[in-house]
C-alpha cells in the first residue's frame, strides 16, 4: 500500500478535540506517527507541547485512543522501559512508543533515554524537535540553534540569542549502537512513513526517531508555512534525512542544488535580529556537519 | 519451617524479595545497599529467581522503571540509600501518590555533607512525607519477614500504597545473623501472585495513565491517599497477625512494647538500636528501676493510637533519633511522638535524644545513662533539653 492511502486508510488515535497550536509540527508528527503504529501501541509523553495539548488526558478523560501516561520530564524512557519488561513478561507484543519534546529529550531526559539506548531496550522513542522548551513559552534547550531569540536568551545589547550550538540529538544516539536512527521530517511525508514502518517491523532493539517540527508560536513564523519551512529546512540541508543501522549511514534524500541556510531562516522571527556574519558562520556550520554525514555515509558504503 | 542460615540484613532483604516472587527488579549500586541486588543478579542469573532485572544508570531510572513495571502489573522491588534516595526523590513521590504498590528496601545511610557512607536513618526520614509506608526494621528476621508482609500490605485494596523497609546501613545491612528461612510454598500461600485491581497501562484497556488533574480532582486523590494510610494501620496489624499464624513470629504490628506493663519511664526507639536498648532495660530493671522500651516498627503511618496508650500514664520518657529535624532541635520521632500526646492534656517529662549519626555507635552505656535522666525527670514534669550521645557518653 504507498503511503497515501496508509494514511488515509489508518484511524486517527488521537481523541476529538485535541489540538495544539495552528501549524504545529508536533501534532501533525504525533497523529501521523500514531497511525502507522497502530492501536496495539502504548504511549508515552513527557511534559511538553503534545501534554499540554492534551493528549495525555484532562480530568478522567484520555486524550489518545490508545493508553497513555504523562511520564515525568526526565524519566521517558525508564518508565518505558519498565512497561515494556512487564508487557515481555506476560506475553503481550504491544509496542511502547515515547513521543517526546527535544528538551525532554536532549536535556534532562538524555540520561535515562541514553541507559534505556545503551541497554537496547525494545522501544521506539520519537523525539518532535521544535528546538526549545515551546510549550512553556520557548526557553532555550541543548537543542536549539545557535543564534536563536528565545525567553532565556533574549536578544540584549551585549548578548544576542544563544551563544552555543545545537547538541546534535541523532548522531549521538547513532553512537550508542542502536539498532536504528532515523532523521524525519513531515515535509517528506513517504520517507516519514517509510521510517515509521520500519522501526515498527523491526523486532527488538532501540529505534530512535528524531523529527523536524516546526513551531509557528515559538519561531515566529507564518503557520500556514510550517511544512514549507520544514521542506527547507531539508533543502538547506539544516536538517538532513538519513538513517543509521549497524554503523551504516545513509542519506535518504539527496538535495542536488542546495539553497543557502538563509532561505530558510529568513522566514523566522527568531532569527530576525541575525547580522549577515552570523548567517554566513550559519553556512558554515551547516556545511561542516553535512560534509561530516556525507563522509559517513560514503565510508558506509565501502564497509 | 524452612531451613536456618547465616545471612546479612542486605541478603535477608533480597531473599524477602525473591521469596515474595518479585517479577522485575531494577537498581542502581549504592553503599551500603549494593549487595542487596548483587545477591538477586546472581539469583537471576543462576536461573534461581524467575524474574527480569533491569540494569539502570541512576536511581532515578531504577524508581521509573519499576514505575512502568508496577503500572503494567508487575511485582516490583528496588533497593537504595541516601543520596540513591534524594536522586529518585521525583519518581519516589510519584510511585505512592500513583498509588502503586512495590516494596523498596532502603540501607540507612546518612546523608551527605560531611561526605561519609555509613549508617543513619537520615535518608528515609527525609522522605517521611512523600506518601510511602515505611517499617523500620530492628533485625535480619524482622527485614526478611517485613519484606514479605509489606507486599500484602502495600496489595491490600484498603491500602495500594508502596512499603519501604528500613535497615540501619552497616549495622544490619553488612552484620550477618541466624535467619529463619521460610519455605516458598508457606510465602505463596501467605502473599498470592499480585492481581492488580489497580491495573493501569493495558493495551485492552486505554485509560490514560494520570492526565492533567486540576485542583478539585487532586484533593481528592489527596483525602484517599491520607485515608489508605489510616487504612494502613489496621491491616499492618492485621497482616503481623496472620505472620504470626503462618511463620510463628510476630513484630507486634505497628509498635512492639517490652517491659512496659508497669513502667514508670520509657525509652523509645526504632531501627537496629532496638537491641541495646533491650539490654539496657533488662540491667536496669536488675537495679529495681521501672523501665521500659517502646520500639517504633512503623514510622508511616504513625502509630498515633499506640503510642498515647503506651506513654499516656508514664511519669517521663526519652526518643532516640538516628536522625535530626533541622527545624526543631530534636529528632524526627521526638517530634511525631509529642504531637502524638498533645492533646491529651498532660504534662510528661520527655528528653529529645540524638545519636548514632553517620555511623557512630549508640552503646548500652548510652542508654543507662538516658535511663538515669529520666528517673531525674520523672520526678518534675519537664521538657529536656536534647540530649547528645557521644564517645564520652551523654552531653
Amino acid at each position: 500500500m504507498n503511503y497515501i492511502d496508509k494514511l488515509l486508510q489508518s484511524e486517527d488515535l488521537v481523541s476529538p478535540g485535541i489540538s495544539a497550536c495552528q501549524g504545529c509540527g508536533a501534532e501533525l508528527i504525533l497523529r501521523t506517527a500514531l497511525k502507522i503504529m497502530g492501536k496495539d501501541t502504548a504511549v508515552v509523553i513527557p511534559p511538553g507541547c503534545m501534554a499540554g495539548a492534551g493528549a495525555v488526558g484532562w480530568n478522567f478523560d484520555n486524550g489518545l485512543k490508545v493508553p497513555v501516561h504523562i511520564s515525568l520530564l526526565d524519566n521517558t524512557a525508564a518508565f518505558m522501559t519498565g512497561v515494556k519488561t512487564m508487557y515481555e513478561l506476560s506475553g503481550k507484543d504491544t509496542k511502547v512508543v515515547g513521543i517526546a519534546g527535544d528538551g525532554a529529550t536532549s536535556d534532562c531526559g538524555f540520561q535515562s533515554l541514553s541507559g534505556a539506548a545503551e541497554r537496547g531496550e525494545d522501544l521506539i522513542y520519537i523525539c518532535y524537535d521544535n528546538e526549545g522548551y515551546m510549550n512553556t513559552g520557548f526557553q532555550r534547550s541543548g537543542t536549539t540553534s545557535k543564534g536563536s531569540s528565545t525567553s532565556t536568551t533574549p536578544v540584549g545589547k551585549v548578548i544576542k540569542g544563544k551563544e552555543q550550538n545545537k547538541k546534535d540529538l541523532p548522531m549521538i544516539m547513532a553512537d550508542h549502537d542502536i539498532a536504528y536512527t532515523a532523521t524525519l521530517s513531515p515535509a517528506y511525508m513517504q520517507d516519514f512513513v517509510r521510517k515509521l514502518e520500519k522501526a515498527v517491523s523491526m523486532k527488538g532493539g532501540f529505534r530512535y526517531l528524531h523529527i523536524y517540527s516546526p513551531c509557528p508560536t515559538g519561531w515566529g513564523t507564518a503557520p500556514e508555512c510550517s511544512i514549507d519551512i520544514a521542506r527547507k529546512a531539508v533543502q538547506t540541508n539544516f536538517f538532513p534525512l538519513y538513517e543509521v543501522e549497524n554503523h551504516k549511514y545513509t542519506i535518504n534524500i539527496e538535495i542536488k542544488n542546495p539553497q543557502p541556510v538563509s532561505e530558510l531562516i529568513k522566514q523566522m522571527g527568531k532569527f530576525r535580529h541575525l547580522a549577515e556574519e552570523d548567517i554566513q558562520e550559519m553556512q558554515k556550520m551547516v556545511d561542516k556537519k553535512y560534509n561530516k554525514l556525507k563522509a559517513l555515509a560514503a565510508m558506509s558504503q565501502d564497509n | 519451617m524452612g531451613k536456618i542460615i547465616a545471612a546479612t540484613g542486605n541478603t535477608s532483604a533480597a531473599l524477602g524479595a525473591a521469596l515474595s516472587g518479585v517479577q522485575v527488579v531494577s537498581a542502581y549500586p549504592i553503599t551500603p545497599q549494593s549487595s542487596v541486588v548483587e545477591y538477586l543478579a546472581k539469583m537471576i542469573a543462576d536461573g534461581a529467581l524467575p524474574a527480569r532485572m533491569v540494569q539502570v544508570e541512576s536511581e532515578h531510572s531504577a524508581m521509573s522503571v519499576v514505575q512502568g513495571a508496577v503500572a503494567a502489573g508487575a511485582r516490583a522491588f528496588t533497593a537504595t540509600s541516601a543520596q540513591g534516595l534524594a536522586l529518585m526523590y521525583e519518581p519516589y513521590f510519584r510511585m505512592s501518590t500513583l498509588r502503586l504498590p512495590m516494596v523498596m528496601a532502603i540501607a540507612g545511610r546518612e546523608m551527605t555533607s560531611p561526605e561519609g557512607v555509613w549508617g543513619g536513618q537520615q535518608d528515609s526520614i527525609s522522605v517521611r512525607d512523600a506518601g510511602w509506608i515505611q517499617y523500620y526494621a530492628e533485625n535480619n528476621q524482622e527485614i526478611l519477614d517485613t519484606v514479605i508482609q509489606g507486599y500484602k500490605v502495600a496489595e491490600n485494596n484498603d491500602v495500594l500504597l508502596p512499603v519501604n523497609v528500613c535497615y540501619d546501613g552497616f549495622f544490619l545491612s553488612h552484620l550477618y545473623e541466624r535467619i529463619e528461612l521460610p519455605e516458598q510454598s508457606e510465602v505463596d500461600a501467605f502473599i498470592p501472585k499480585y492481581n492488580p485491581v489497580h491495573y493501569a497501562f493495558d493495551p485492552a484497556k486505554p485509560m490514560a495513565l494520570d492526565p492533567m488533574t486540576p485542583g478539585d480532582i487532586l484533593m481528592e486523590y489527596r483525602e484517599s491517599h491520607l485515608q489508605a494510610m489510616q487504612n494502613a494501620l489496621g491491616i499492618i496489624e492485621q497482616t503481623d497477625k496472620e505472620f504470626e499464624k503462618a511463620f510463628g513470629r510476630s513484630y507486634g504490628g505497628l509498635v512492639e512494647e517490652y517491659r512496659c506493663e508497669d513502667a514508670d519511664i520509657i525509652l523509645v526507639t526504632m531501627g537496629s538500636m532496638t537491641g541495646t536498648a533491650r539490654e539496657a532495660i533488662d540491667a536496669k530493671r536488675e537495679e529495681g528501676i521501672k523501665a521500659g522500651l517502646l520500639k517504633i516498627r512503623v514510622m508511616r503511618p504513625f502509630p498515633v493510637e499506640k503510642v498515647r496508650n503506651v506513654l499516656s500514664e508514664r511519669k517521663a520518657f526519652a526518643v532516640v533519633d538516628r536522625n535530626v529535624c533541622f527545624g526543631w532541635n530534636t529528632g524526627a520521632l521526638y517530634m511525631e511522638v509529642k504531637a502524638a500526646l498533645g492533646g491529651l492534656g498532660k504534662r510528661i517529662s520527655s528528653i529529645p535524644v540524638i545519636g548514632g549519626l553517620g555511623g557512630a555507635d549508640i552503646t548500652q552505656e548510652h542508654f543507662m545513662q538516658c535511663i538515669d535522666l529520666l528517673e531525674e525527670a520523672g520526678k518534675s514534669q519537664v521538657e529536656h533539653k536534647t540530649v547528645w550521645l557521644k564517645k564520652e557518653g551523654i552531653v
